[in-house]
């Protein structure tokens, strides 16, 4: 009996020594983390509107160069020099969740840029959203009236892109968040912007 | 007896276990998975490199600090509750001060946990050892692990990207072998890597007759 409430205590003693150690690091990171978050977010939109910045002037490039206007609860990252707006999409992919950023032209149908900010896909099959040159196949298709992610697409057809191989599921949701990220953009802006 | 004794008391012996007698990944093959899905850039092996050597270092000294009161039945869990404690902080840290770094092992980071030299360096040494024989093996098994992850991506990273630590090296006309940007370059280059340093130090496995 002795020996099973040693073997408690020590649990208990070491659970209290690891969350505190836990607690204390993420109280001294929390906030790093959380502008490291913002850079990234920031810099990949003026990525997508070819603007040039360094690592040390990005801020007050971004806050130059982007207006961010929010209409009704949605934020639209406009680049005042081209017209071009940045909006969020999320969604749950495979393995989590995904979050990116899709760029378009001032006609809000043509996609400009696609960029993903976060995502835990399978490394090699469904990570390859992150992949530069998988990014580029979206680049001057059209998100109205929808996309297509789809194997075998017609490269000439403005409303499909290929699919990536091996990693079906990804694709989809990838669509699917896209998609839904753009209808919901888009009525709001129409509304405002006819 | 007092033979035995020596082998685990100096430190250039315990050195020499992990740097290269019982290195972790080409003597022991361990911690394979990490060696090849993140040596395709020598900066990533780096920083990898020295996330293990940190658990490992972290984890071994409060194992070996507490060896005297840790049940045995407990022994495991504890293992692994310490590790799975000191991964979060590197994954954190990296997160808060490194966020490119962090964000191209992806992963990787978190799958420290069950990489198998730091729970085996805790169980084969750091829970029969004290402090600081526990520190200077935790510290050369990390190192172990380190050179030859740097090794394996100073290849890659040139054959690959044509760059060493991203300063180019090779000249432009340089085809970029993509095979050595995905993992099965990586299995070549280990292979080849374990086949060379067990050739030179006539290591050999004890044939099964």
């Amino acid at each position: 009996m002795s020996e099973y409430r040693r073997m408690i205590i020590f649990v208990l003693v070491l659970g209290v020594f690891t969350s505190a150690l836990l607690m204390g690091v993420q109280a001294l990171t929390a906030e790093r983390i959380e502008r490291a978050a913002e850079a990234h977010l920031q810099t990949t939109i003026l990525d997508a509107h070819d603007v040039n910045y360094t690592a040390a002037n990005f801020l007050e490039v971004f806050e130059a160069e982007i207006e961010i206007r929010e209409l009704e609860g949605l934020s639209f990252y406009v680049h005042t020099e081209s017209g071009g707006v940045s909006i969020l999409f999320f969604g749950f992919g495979v393995w989590g969740p995904i979050e990116g950023v899709l760029s378009l032209e001032p006609d809000f149908e043509t996609i400009r840029d696609v960029a993903v900010l976060d995502q835990e896909e399978t490394p090699g099959l469904g990570a390859v959203i992150t992949n530069p040159d998988y990014q580029a196949l979206y680049v001057g298709k059209s998100m109205y009236p929808e996309l297509n992610v789809i194997h075998d697409a017609d490269p000439d057809d403005p409303n499909e892109v290929d699919a990536i191989a091996g990693a079906t599921r990804t694709s989809e949701a990838f669509d699917t968040m896209l998609n839904n990220a753009y209808q919901e953009h888009r009525e709001v802006w129409m509304a405002h912007h006819d | 007896m007092n033979l035995i004794r020596m082998k685990y008391t100096r430190w250039f012996n315990i050195s020499r276990d992990g740097i290269s007698r019982n290195n972790p990944i080409m003597i022991a093959v361990l911690g394979i998975c990490s060696a090849l899905a993140i040596t395709n850039r020598v900066e990533n092996a780096i920083a990898m490199g020295l996330a293990v050597t940190f658990v490992i270092i972290a984890s071994s000294l409060i194992v070996s600090a507490i060896r005297n009161f840790i049940p045995t039945k407990l022994r495991m869990v504890t293992y692994m509750v310490i590790i799975a404690s000191f991964v979060i902080v590197v994954q954190l840290v990296l997160q808060g001060f490194f966020p490119d770094i962090a964000r191209q092992l992806g992963p990787y980071v978190g799958l420290i946990i069950t990489n198998c030299i730091v729970m085996g360096r805790n169980e084969a040494f750091a829970v029969k050892n004290p402090l600081k024989y526990t520190f200077v093996d935790g510290l050369t098994n990390g190192l172990g692990y380190m050179w030859v992850l740097v090794v394996i991506s100073a290849v890659r990273e040139v054959l690959a990207f044509g760059t060493l630590l991203n300063y180019r090296v090779m000249p432009e006309t340089w085809e970029n072998w993509i095979v050595m940007t995905i993992a099965p370059g990586g299995f070549f280059v280990l292979g080849l890597l374990i086949w060379i340093m067990r050739s030179a130090t006539k290591n050999y496995e004890e044939m099964a007759i």
